[in-house]
């Protein structure tokens, strides 16, 4: 019992990785993604790698997973029939939201669809005061009447959620018992357990999406154990939640909103594994794919946590278009920029890059699948970036004819220009577009982008890295070995933990502590029993607690930490500081005189944080460094050069060789500009030197 | 890389640059502001600008009511007390000037120079509503200016670095939030401070020693992109005749607008429009200009940014003296009431011109609601309460309005679990009015309700500014009109539609919020539109 398996289920590719405790050694891989049953994928690849090291289902001890399956049910609005449970007089607050605009010019804008139609919500008779205290008792009759009305209409599903459920959530409790016990297949979401905080409308539309997914994740999971244990697997499942924690199996059934951001966050462990192995505390993990990049800040070996998050937006990339949901998540910017991105000249005379992609069909021009239109790796292709008999490790060959033909007819030719520097423009522009986000980025979390190592993954991210990291000025950049299955790596050192929340609006100098501590420790006692039905023993239990906080009057919460232990006026001192040093950092002042005030506790109850060693993680030493040479355009250049290109597999460890480079690899190549330096490290990580550039 | 021409790849890479310099002041601006309209409803602005005052790039989100008004505002500072051989590094000049700054006091400019290698090269403007200005409760009681609390003079806050203590003072001793008011203040200038420092560092990185040739192109093919856009549209002059409550009472008022198009220039004239109104609902020039143009620009080139470029080929003018143009010391707290409804009028003439390019009236303006009084259980601590109600959506030559959105501002709600915890009143409903908006081809999105009930013994004083109880939101191209407005409060007696009253513990509020106007003939309105709405109970027959 000394192996553990993770696996990520991708839009293409199911990857799958295997760690050998015993000997330090991480096996990985690769299997087409089933979409039918994407339990054949994952069957298939485990039974790969098992034979393949000759390992018995017996032998794992753990298996960890994370999936797309909650995003996609949302986005291709593809949950169950749910009914939505208000109280009486506010079931339209989750059609009505905010009631801002995310684009101010576009008359044309159109918001999100409730996820429960008009119809199927209903309002029963109670309240609650903001204390929690019963102002009308839950109108038995009125309760009765309104279940039967949403199961006449067929739901499979239904999400309850009261004013100020959350301070009290006996008549939410009430609600789902009576549902439950008269309807026993109906799957029930109570506000109060799903998102216990302030703000009506968040706290809805969170509790509708977590019913939406539900019956579809309960029976997905319940199969997923059916499998493995098909397989002789019975040891622990852990499910990646948005937030780069573990949960179990009975946990992502009952909150499977938590798994939004699932693979995502896999991605930014996986540059949380990769710093520990390496030791590198603070990274700048860069993820580019086809349609798509991320970014996300690595501190201290943790990644950095929101709670403001959108799912399925109206207009992608653009903040305020689709369901809030306040759940943890790993703090990410994502914008319209991969390798499939299209670039066009606009009305304007401009050159601009995405966000609309060719994606996979028809991809690029030079995949040559029908594609017309000039993209971010058809542009790379024509620099000499791309190897195109060596796309996917030559699995795929690539048209360079028809990339110039694109670039030609829709780009040089109104810019103007040649079609190797309308290539270079395209290179430039879509680099430029995520240094902007993420010099943004990272500015909001008042932090300095040079200190950070950037990180690359994706097929994409390597390509690219460089001449982003050049943009924000970052010293160092690395690319690990394994790009391909990041996500599933990141899984194996991620904890097992839960936040417990409690809102709770009030100032620090009229705070009543007593209460706080009641709740606090209920908090904590919830989260320990829950680590403790996961197997894990109460000494291995680390408690965290943060609060929202805020000077009175504003409306944006930072997050503080707050001491342990029991509370009272003597922690104010100790609490005020930690504020004033978060707020500092953020906005570069504090305010004096003006009274703090908190809205929302969090209480983290967190499992041991693995601790992976490992042998030399690559060992395939064949020696064949230098493949040859090419020509390649870069932006610092005014002509092509003749460029060395290697190979990956032929690097080894103790390598230093001077930039410029291309380092190809199956799933990726990595570009390194001219005035550099990179080394390969023991772990076989390639670290490239930014200062000389 | 100076004074010759860049090309589409250049110039695209460095005016991204200049939108996230502007947007990284603006968000830093915003998330350290004290006043709850700038942070919940974008409601500032930052604009950087050449050494003419010409904007070159305006922060994303902001609202629309500082369209071209920095710019404005800079041009008449460098015109009158503070031309251009004047400015001196560190140098920080403010006012609030309704005429020349954003039409309300409460919208404080604060405006910085930008020097590059000991030449001046530009200026960094930016506009935010801070929380209190003095004067009486906001609204539009105010009888006079004088009544609507401090007025700052174009001033130096700094010179050469130094901060003007007398200004400082002079603005604490005035104002009921002090601390918070000049907080925001220095998060402007602050703000002005990111922006430039963003500037130099994206100059000393590309070789620029000058961002001439730069604005120049900028505004260049922002104004081309306008003009090919307006000359799509036939010439001629296009009239709308627009009503709208006044006071609600027995002071209507009335909106003439004439849009003429000749060749690729747009001119928009409010002669006929009513005059200075009583209550202070009157929108200075530079604001009238700002949500005339935001229409305009909406309809005619809504993807380019905002810079001096996309207005060049805009005029507007308005009786001196008008509800449109109001001068002297006539009230102007409110002139949102005003502005907000502009672009009515402005669509209703434009689709004559331009029939699918526009949309129907919203159930706009935006109604406000400040409340004031004593908590009980926060040590009979005095409060001030802000909340925003907005209307349906008008209907679109091509789909329905959506739901409630805010239009022409952005101004999120308040949600109703936060103003219970801060103020003691209790909600009984917030819900959508079915068959509250026009129908047509395309209907209007349906309007609000809402109804709350005062719980404090010592009560509470409520301001309102309602709108639409008398007019409604119109239709267009045949589309029906949409209903009333109301408010109402029980026990039953008078609300002033635009004024102050004082509510007492269990009186319960009700206010209805129209829909948008809809457009086109109902008969063309698709059958199984007609179900959906009925099924979903948005319609009833």
């Amino acid at each position: 019992m000394s192996f553990q398996l993770g696996i990520d289920i991708g839009g293409t590719f199911t990857d799958v990785v295997l760690l050998d405790e015993k000997n330090e050694k991480l096996t990985f891989g690769k299997t087409l993604t089933t979409y039918g049953d994407p339990t054949d994928g994952i069957v298939n690849g485990i039974q790969q790698v098992l034979r393949d090291n000759h390992v018995s289902g017996k032998d794992i001890r753990r298996v960890l997973h994370g999936t797309t399956l909650v995003t996609n049910a949302i986005i291709e609005r593809k949950g169950a029939k749910t009914g939505l449970i208000t109280t009486k007089g506010f079931e339209d607050v989750l059609e009505i939201g905010r009631e801002l605009r995310y684009d101010i010019y576009d008359l044309n804008i159109t918001m999100p669809k409730p996820l429960v139609p008009r119809n199927l919500r209903v309002g029963v008779s109670e309240r609650m005061d903001k204390h929690g205290n019963i102002i009308h008792s839950l109108n038995q009759s009125d309760l009765a009447e309104s279940v039967q009305k949403l199961v006449d209409q067929g739901v499979e599903a239904v999400a309850i959620c009261y004013m100020f459920g959350f301070m009290n959530p006996t008549h939410e409790q009430e609600t789902a018992q009576y549902i439950q016990s008269h309807f026993p297949d109906i799957y029930v979401s109570v506000s109060s357990e799903i998102m216990p905080e302030i703000r009506e409308y968040e706290r809805t539309s969170a509790t509708a999406m977590n019913a939406f997914v539900q019956p579809l994740t309960h029976t997905y999971l319940s199969r997923l154990e059916t499998r493995l244990y098909e397989m002789d697997i019975a040891g622990v499942i852990n499910i990646m939640l948005s937030s780069g924690r573990l949960t179990t199996l009975e946990g992502a059934k009952h909150s499977p909103i938590h798994l939004l951001e699932s693979g995502p966050a896999g991605g930014t462990m996986a540059g949380v594994f990769v710093g520990k192995q390496t030791h590198r505390k603070d990274l700048f993990a860069f993820d580019m794919g086809g349609t798509t990049a991320k970014a996300s800040l690595i501190h201290n070996h943790e990644p950095d946590i929101t709670n403001q998050f959108e799912a399925g937006r109206v207009k992608r990339f653009r903040k305020g278009s689709g369901l809030p949901v306040r759940i943890p998540v790993i703090d990410m910017i994502e914008i319209g920029a991969g390798g499939g991105s299209i670039a066009k000249v606009n009305q304007l005379g401009l050159l601009t890059v995405g966000p609309e992609s060719a994606g996979s069909e028809p991809g690029p021009a030079c995949y040559d699948r029908g594609g017309k239109f000039p993209t971010v790796t058809d542009a790379d292709l024509v620099l000499g970036y791309l190897n195109e008999d060596f796309f996917l490790g030559g699995t795929m060959k690539l048209n360079r004819q028809k990339a110039e033909d694109a670039i030609r007819i829709h780009l040089a030719e109104s810019l103007g220009l040649s079609v190797e520097d309308a290539a270079l423009g395209v290179h430039r522009v879509v680099n430029e577009n995520m240094a902007n986000a993420a010099r943004v980025h990272i500015l909001e979390k008042g932090q300095d982008p040079r200190h950070y190592t950037m990180m690359a993954f994706g097929g994409a991210g390597p390509v690219h890295a460089f001449h982003v990291a050049q943009r924000l000025n970052l010293k160092q950049l690395m690319a690990p070995v394994g790009a391909g299955v990041a996500s599933a790596i990141g899984f194996l050192v991620s904890a097992v933990a839960v936040e417990s929340v409690r809102s709770h609006v009030n100032k620090l100098a009229t705070m009543d502590w007593e209460q706080v501590n009641l709740f606090l420790d209920e908090l904590e006692k919830s989260g320990r029993i829950f680590l403790a039905n996961s197997g894990i023993t109460d000494a291995d239990v680390t408690v965290t607690r943060q609060s929202d906080m805020r000077y009175f009057g504003q409306g944006f919460e930072i997050k503080v930490s707050v001491p342990n232990g029991i509370l009272s006026e003597d922690k104010i001192v100790k609490i005020e500081k930690n504020f004033s040093k978060v707020y500092k950092t953020l906005y570069s002042r504090t305010i004096d005189d003006v009274p703090i005030e908190s809205v929302t506790w969090r209480v983290l109850t967190k499992g041991p944080s693995p601790e992976i060693r490992l042998q030399q993680v690559f060992d395939d030493n064949s020696h064949i460094t230098l493949k040859g040479h090419r020509k390649v355009r870069f932006p610092e250049m005014e002509s092509p050069l003749e460029c060395p290109v290697y190979s990956r597999y032929g690097l080894t460890v103790g390598d230093e060789i001077n930039g410029p480079a291309i380092i190809e690899e199956k799933e990726s190549t990595f570009v390194i500009g001219p005035n550099s330096r990179f080394s390969v490290d023991n772990q076989m990580n390639i670290v490239v030197d930014m200062e000389a550039s | 890389m100076n004074n010759q021409k860049f090309d589409g790849i250049n110039l695209s890479i460095l005016w991204s640059r200049l939108l996230a310099i502007v947007d990284e002041a603006g968000t830093a601006l915003q998330r350290t502001s004290f006043s709850t309209v700038t942070r919940e409803s974008n409601d500032f602005a930052v604009v950087l600008m050449d050494t003419q005052g010409r904007s070159i790039a305006q922060s994303t989100i902001s609202v629309p009511s500082f369209l071209g008004v920095i710019p404005m505002m800079t041009k008449y500072l460098l015109n009158g007390n503070f031309p251009l051989n004047s400015w001196k590094t560190g140098d920080v000049v403010t006012t609030n000037d309704p005429q020349l700054c954003a039409g309300h006091k409460p919208d404080v400019g604060v405006v910085s120079p930008i020097f590059h290698q000991d030449k001046l090269i530009g200026f960094i403007g930016t506009i935010s509503h801070v929380p209190d200005i003095g004067g009486v409760l906001w609204g539009a009681g105010a009888r006079d200016a004088y009544e609507e609390g401090l007025l700052i003079p174009p001033t130096k806050l700094y010179a050469e670095g130094i901060q003007n203590e007398t200004l400082i003072s002079l603005i604490e001793n005035n104002v009921r939030a002090p601390m918070q008011t000049i907080g925001d203040i220095r998060a402007q200038v602050a703000a002005n401070d990111q922006g430039r420092k963003g500037l130099i560092s994206l100059m000393n990185e590309v070789g620029l020693n000058n961002i001439e040739t730069l604005a120049e192109q900028i505004i260049g093919v922002s104004e081309k992109a306008m003009r090919d856009a307006i000359s799509d549209a036939p010439d001629g002059t296009y009239k709308y005749t627009y009503g709208a409550d006044g006071d609600g009472i027995n002071e209507p008022v009335t909106i003439e607008c004439a849009i003429t198009i000749v060749g690729d220039e747009i001119a928009v004239d409010y002669e006929g429009t009513s005059d200075a109104h009583t209550l202070g609902i009157n929108a200075v020039l530079n604001y009238t200009y700002a949500y005339t143009a935001y229409p305009i620009k909406c309809t005619f080139s809504p993807d380019v940014p905002n810079n001096d470029g996309a207005f060049i080929p805009i005029t507007v003018t308005a009786p001196r003296g008008s509800l449109l143009n109001a001068t002297g010391y006539v009230p102007v707290g409110a002139r949102n009431m005003t502005g907000n409804m502009l672009h009515a009028p402005v669509f209703g003439a434009l689709v004559q011109a331009v029939p699918e390019q526009v949309q129907a009236d919203c159930g706009a303006p935006c109604w406000c609601v400040v409340l004031n009084g004593r908590h009980p259980e926060k040590d009979n601590m005095e409060f001030v309460e802000y909340f925003f109600l907005n209307g349906g959506y008008g209907a679109r030559p091509n789909r329905d309005g959506e739901g409630i959105l805010s239009f022409p501002t952005n101004v999120s709600n308040v949600p109703i679990e936060v103003l219970e915890s801060s103020t003691p009143i209790r909600y009984h409903e917030k819900s959508l009015i079915p068959n509250s908006a026009g129908m047509g081809k395309f209907r209007g999105g349906l309007g609000q309700k809402i109804i709350f009930e005062v719980l404090n013994e010592s009560g509470l004083n409520m301001s309102v500014l309602t709108e639409k109880l008398i007019t409604v939101s119109k239709g267009l191209n045949g589309g029906k009109d949409s209903i009333h407005g109301k408010i109402s409060i029980s026990p039953e007696r008078f609300i002033p539609p635009k004024g102050i009253i004082r509510l007492k513990k269990g009186d319960i509020v009700t206010m209805e919020m129209p829909g948008g106007g809809g457009y086109g003939n109902e008969n063309d309105r698709d059958p199984e539109l007609i179900k959906y709405d009925q099924d979903l109970g948005y319609i009833h027959s």
